[in-house]
Formats: structure tokens, C-alpha cells, sequence
């Protein structure tokens, strides 16, 4: 059933099943719950689920969040990746510089060697080839000037050492073309010497800057370097840290008042209402948290009122049973105390007429006789008033006993016969010679064929009353037929109310009480039977009942 | 001479003059008690040979003195004719259990009484 198959169903995280436990997946699970209940996140969580915000926009807001920090971290990745560039350019460029430096550092050197070899060739075309280095050399110093990255002075100084060397050349070219070179070459040479060592010094210290700046250059990319990759690192851990932090929470915000509402559905399954459901949400869960509070109120203000009820019903019940007892044990001694008087009077009315008292004169012999009579007719109406009401109050019971259908219906026509006879009718019984043993209150089914057949001869004038038994399959069937005055068909269906009679003329003609046929139809049916009636206005009528062979014990 | 004596046990004093009356032209001597206490004291010291046992009695019920009476030896062996006012079924085996040796319903003709009298104490002729 459904009912049955929703705690199969529950969350299997709260079981320490060392079997499941194997499971990857409850594994993670386990973890989930373990971080939950064991770390501080236990707190976030409440926080979050405490915030007063709709699932859907925490989701949305943490989903946000999360996207937000990896974009964050995208751009500072790119970042990295411009700076290394530019890093690069730089190093590209101090790389230029020096190979500048070296370059005017080696032009240096070519005009310094062409310089000798004019004073030792003293030949113009030497001379040509110190102005073509002059000028690569002050190329390259323009160049390295134009970046900016060398000290100016030095620049200054190297220039200015140049500027004199080139007088020399000058000098010297001068000489040559004089042909005066031999009076002049050592002075001049020594100046050359000079000036020589003098830019080679100062270049030498240009060079020896760019490289140290290239050097330096290079160290400070490579801690850029690293910096950018710990940087990226640490945000990327951050980032996915931040990811798995923002789903464990928002998921456990979610999950912890699914769980706390098992708990709460388990005890208002096991009966517990009124249980309350405690969640630090304020979202939609918490609103389902507040409905279940309220229903389990409900449950449990309902719960209270059928118990009210119930003992109420429980008090009522018991006093109605006491009633019922009261009224049962009033109409037992009602019964004694009704009984006794008439068994008085019924007795002393006997004996006097009797003559136990002497003889009776004449003239009161008739009015005892009435006394009797009515004092019966007092007595049957006792009886039959007390039997109703004892089987309205339930109180009636069969007393089941193996009987003869033949011996009721001889019994019957042994009591009426001479009733039959003073009114001149003939009194008949049919009862098969096959009829099996019944079982039933025989007692009782005397009574109500004595009822019937009874009432027969007392509203039939003339002709007969027959007084019939059958079996018709597995019920008796007990038939009693007059040729009386017979009952209007409309009047069929209520003689068997009680202190029911055709009209009340017929009372009074033929007297009864007016509960025989009430009396007899309640014992039938206590037997599990069935009684009607047929008739013919003037023609008479026929009474039927039906019982059932052997009636079945405990039951009515 | 006495064709025996005969205890009726009834509360209610006509009825006891019904019986009273019943049997004065006969040859049984009575006695008579008002509660079933009394009828059971007076049976055990007069031991008579037949005990009529109204059922509804005051101080012990006429059901419970008949048990008495079939209970105590010295008169176990009168018989006990039961008579009950509950003319409903389940009496006569209420008084057939108190060991009653036999059973009338009230209101009872007292041409009945006799009769049922005479079949178990017979008069002599």
C-alpha cells in the first residue's frame, strides 16, 4: 500500500548502515551530514535558511554569486596574462638595449682600431672608415638615448669624450692630408689613448647598466611571474571553495527542514499530535513548517474533542446501561408486584366460587364469575404489557430447546377446544405425520399460535378455525384460518401494531388486548421468521408465520 | 390425623390466607413463614414434608433457601415446589437448578396448588 511504502522511501543519511556505507554515493552523503552536524557550517546553514528570501531567489543568488567570483577570477587571469605580455615586451625591450649597448660598445672598438690604423696607414680611406663607425656608433648612443632607460650624464660624458675624439680624428685627418702626420702622431696618439680608454670605460659602464637593468628586469618578470600564478591559484581555490561552500549551504538550508519535517510527520504518524516542527527557515519552508504546526494543532484540538466525545459517548453509554438496568430490574419487580395482587384476587374469586367458603347464593354468582373473567383479561393485559416491554428493552431471550410442531399445535388445540366448542366451532389441525424435531422457544411459538388461533375463535361467529403446520424447505410454516369477519385489506399491514384492532366496536364485542398479534410478531421474528396475513372481507382470514426449522443459537 | 405438614414460605400475608383457606378442609397442617431466612430456620427444626417457595422473598431470596434446604442434609430430602412470578422463560430452569422439585407460576388457581399438593403428599382416604 501507499501508506506503507513512504518510510521505505525516507532519506537513508541518518542510518549507519556499515552495508550502504560501501555506497559511494551514501558515502557522500554521510560526509554531508557529518560536515553539517559536526563543523560551524552548521550555523551558516541556519543563517542562510534564516535569511527571508524565497528557494528560488537564494538558488538564483548563489548561483550569482558563484558565477560572479569565477568571472572575477577570469578578468584577473587576464590580467596576469596582459601584465606577463607587457613584462615581456620590456624584457624584449632592456633585451634591445643591451644588444644597442654591445653594438655601440663593438662600433666603439672598429673606430678605435680604424683611428690606429689611419695613424699607422695615414690613409683617407682609414679616415672614411672612423666617420662610418663614428656615425654607427652615435646611431646606436641616439638610440639608446631616445629609449631613455641609460643615465644621461654618462651618455653626456660619453659624447663629450667623443665629440674630442672626433677633433682628434679631425687632427689627424688634418695631419694626413698635410702630410704632416709623423711631427704630430704621438701626441695625437696619446690623446687617441686617452680618449680611448676613456669611452671604452664609460661605454663599458653603459653596458654593464643596460645588462644589470636587463638582469633586474628579468627577476622582477619572474616574481610577476610568480605572484600572477599564486594569485590565480588562490582565487581559483577560492572560487571553488566559495562554489562548494554556497551549494553545501543552500542544499543543506533545503535539507534540513525536509528532514526535521520526517521527524515531525513520523511522531504525527505514530499518534504524537500536537508535535512541533522546529525550522530556523523563513522561506517557503518555513511557511510549510508554520501550515504543519498548524494542522498538528488541528490534529491534535480534534483528537482532544473526540476524546471528549468518546468518554462522553463511554458515560452516556454506561449510564444508558444503568438505566436499561434499572428499567429491567422495575420491570421484574413490576411484574412480582402486579403478579401478586392478582394471584390474591384471582385466588380468593376461585375458592369463593369454588365454595370453599361456603355456598354461593344464586344472585352472586354471575358477578363472580365477571370478577374472574375480567380479572384473567387484567392479568393477560399484565402479562403481555410486561412482555413487550421486555422485549423493547432487549431484555427477552430465547430459551432454545428440541420440540415437536405436533405437540404446540395438540397443546393449542387442547387448551381451546372447549373454548371452540361453547361458540359452536369447529376446531381443526392438519400436521404431517413426517414432520422432523424442531429446534426453538417452544414456549414461545405456543404462545403465538395459541395468540392467533386464539383470536380466530374470537372473531368467527360460526364455522370453523383450522389450526395447520407444514415444512416448506427449511422453515416450519404455521397457518391459522377462520371464517370470521375477516379484515379490510388496508388494515392488513397494521394489525401487528400494537393496541391496534380493526375498530374499536370489534374491541368491545370481542374483547382482547390488542398486543397478542404485536407479541407474536416480535417472537417470530426473534426466531428469524415471518408473519402476514391474507383475508376476504366476510369471508375470513388466514395467518401465517414461518420459523425456521432448527434456529441457529446467538441469534435473534 | 395429619396427612403431613406442609411450609409455605410467602411475604405476602392474602396469599398466605388463600393457602391458609386452600387447606382448611383438608387433612394438612401448616406452617408458615414471612422471608426466606425464616422459612429455611423453621423447615430445619420442624421438618415438614413439603416446602411451597415463593421465589421473590425478602432477606433471602426463594431460589437461594431452596438451595439452602437441598444443601443441608436433614432436609435434603423434602421436596420444594417453587412458585415464581416471572412467568418468563429461563424460571423453571432457575428453579430446576436450586434443586426445586417442582415449579408453579403465579398468578397459580388454587385448584392447581391443590392438586400439585396432593400428587406429592397424598391424603389418606
Amino acid at each position: 500500500m501507499h501508506k506503507d511504502g513512504l518510510p521505505a522511501q525516507g532519506v537513508p543519511l541518518a542510518r549507519a548502515d556499515p552495508a550502504s556505507a560501501l555506497h559511494p554515493q551514501v558515502a557522500i552523503e554521510h560526509l554531508g551530514e557529518l560536515m553539517h552536524r559536526r563543523t560551524p557550517l552548521r550555523l551558516l546553514v541556519r543563517r542562510v535558511a534564516a535569511i527571508r528570501a524565497s528557494v528560488h531567489t537564494k538558488l538564483l543568488a548563489a548561483f550569482l554569486i558563484v558565477t560572479g567570483v569565477f568571472i572575477a577570477m577570469a578578468l584577473v587571469s587576464l590580467q596576469t596574462i596582459v601584465s606577463a605580455s607587457e613584462q615581456s615586451r620590456l624584457l624584449d625591450e632592456a633585451h634591445e638595449m643591451v644588444s644597442l649597448a654591445h653594438e655601440s660598445e663593438y662600433a666603439l672598438a672598429r673606430q678605435m682600431h680604424f683611428t690606429d690604423l689611419a695613424l699607422l696607414s695615414q690613409s683617407e680611406e682609414a679616415i672614411a672608415k672612423i666617420l662610418r663607425e663614428n656615425n654607427r656608433f652615435n646611431d646606436r648612443l641616439g638610440e639608446l638615448e631616445a629609449t631613455g632607460t641609460s643615465d644621461h650624464a654618462l651618455l653626456e660624458q660619453i659624447r663629450t669624450s667623443q665629440d674630442e675624439a672626433m677633433a682628434v680624428v679631425a687632427d689627424i685627418a688634418n695631419a694626413i692630408r698635410d702630410g704632416k702626420l709623423g711631427a704630430v702622431t704621438s701626441a695625437l696618439m696619446r690623446r687617441q689613448e686617452r680618449l680611448d680608454s676613456e669611452i671604452t670605460t664609460r661605454v663599458g659602464l653603459l653596458v654593464a647598466a643596460q645588462e644589470n637593468r636587463m638582469s633586474r628586469m628579468r627577476d622582477s618578470v619572474a616574481a610577476a611571474n610568480r605572484r600572477a600564478l599564486i594569485l590565480t591559484s588562490a582565487f581559483a581555490v577560492t572560487a571553488v571553495v566559495f562554489a562548494l561552500l554556497c551549494g553545501f549551504v543552500i542544499s543543506w538550508s533545503i535539507i534540513l527542514p525536509v528532514h526535521e519535517a520526517r521527524h515531525f510527520l513520523d511522531k504525527v504518524a505514530a499518534g504524537e499530535f500536537g508535535a512541533r516542527i522546529s525550522v530556523p527557515n523563513r522561506d517557503e519552508f518555513g511557511t510549510l513548517a508554520e501550515r504543519m504546526n498548524h494542522m498538528s494543532s488541528e490534529l491534535l484540538r480534534f483528537d482532544a474533542e473526540q476524546r471528549r466525545a468518546a468518554a462522553e459517548l463511554g458515560r452516556l453509554n454506561q449510564e444508558l446501561e444503568q438505566t436499561s438496568k434499572a428499567k429491567s430490574e422495575f420491570l421484574a419487580n413490576m411484574s412480582h408486584e402486579l403478579r401478586t395482587p392478582m394471584n390474591a384476587i384471582l385466588g380468593f374469586t376461585e375458592m369463593l366460587i369454588d365454595g370453599l367458603y361456603g355456598d354461593v347464593p344464586k344472585a352472586l354468582q354471575e358477578p363472580l364469575a365477571d370478577i374472574q373473567v375480567n380479572g384473567r383479561h387484567l392479568l393477560r393485559l399484565i402479562n403481555d404489557v410486561l412482555d413487550l416491554s421486555k422485549i423493547e428493552a432487549g431484555h427477552m431471550q430465547l430459551s432454545l430447546t428440541e420440540y415437536s410442531a405436533r405437540d404446540i399445535v395438540d397443546m393449542v388445540n387442547a387448551s381451546l377446544r372447549s373454548l371452540a366448542a361453547e361458540k359452536g366451532l369447529h376446531l381443526e389441525t392438519r400436521v404431517p405425520d413426517d414432520l422432523p424435531i424442531a429446534y426453538g422457544d417452544s414456549g414461545r411459538l405456543t404462545q403465538c399460535l395459541m395468540n392467533l388461533a386464539g383470536n380466530a375463535i374470537k372473531f368467527t361467529r360460526e364455522g370453523r378455525v383450522v389450526i395447520a403446520v407444514e415444512l416448506a424447505g427449511n422453515d416450519l410454516l404455521f397457518r391459522v384460518s377462520d371464517t370470521g369477519i375477516g379484515i379490510p385489506r388496508e388494515e392488513l399491514q397494521n394489525v401487528f401494531a400494537e393496541f391496534r384492532q380493526v375498530d374499536t366496536a370489534v374491541t368491545r364485542e370481542f374483547g382482547g388486548t390488542g398486543l397478542g398479534l404485536s407479541i407474536t410478531k416480535r417472537f417470530v421474528e426473534m426466531h428469524g421468521g415471518r408473519i402476514w396475513a391474507e383475508s376476504d372481507v366476510g369471508k375470513g382470514c388466514t395467518f401465517f408465520f414461518t420459523v425456521p426449522l432448527r434456529v441457529k443459537d446467538g441469534e435473534p | 390425623m395429619s396427612a403431613g405438614t406442609i411450609l409455605y414460605v410467602e411475604d405476602n400475608e392474602y396469599n398466605r390466607k388463600i393457602v391458609r383457606q386452600l387447606l382448611t378442609g383438608t387433612s394438612y397442617r401448616l406452617l408458615e413463614a414471612v422471608d426466606g431466612e425464616g422459612g429455611v430456620l423453621m423447615a430445619q427444626q420442624q421438618l415438614p414434608q413439603l416446602v411451597l417457595m415463593d421465589v421473590q422473598l425478602p432477606k433471602m431470596s426463594g431460589l437461594d433457601a431452596t438451595r439452602a434446604l437441598k444443601a443441608d442434609p436433614r432436609t435434603s430430602h423434602i421436596p420444594v415446589i417453587v412458585i415464581t412470578s416471572f412467568a418468563l422463560s429461563g424460571d423453571r430452569e432457575k428453579a430446576a437448578a436450586a434443586g426445586a422439585d417442582s415449579y408453579l407460576a403465579k398468578p397459580y388457581s388454587p385448584r392447581e396448588l391443590l392438586a400439585l399438593v396432593r400428587r406429592f403428599l397424598p391424603e389418606p382416604r
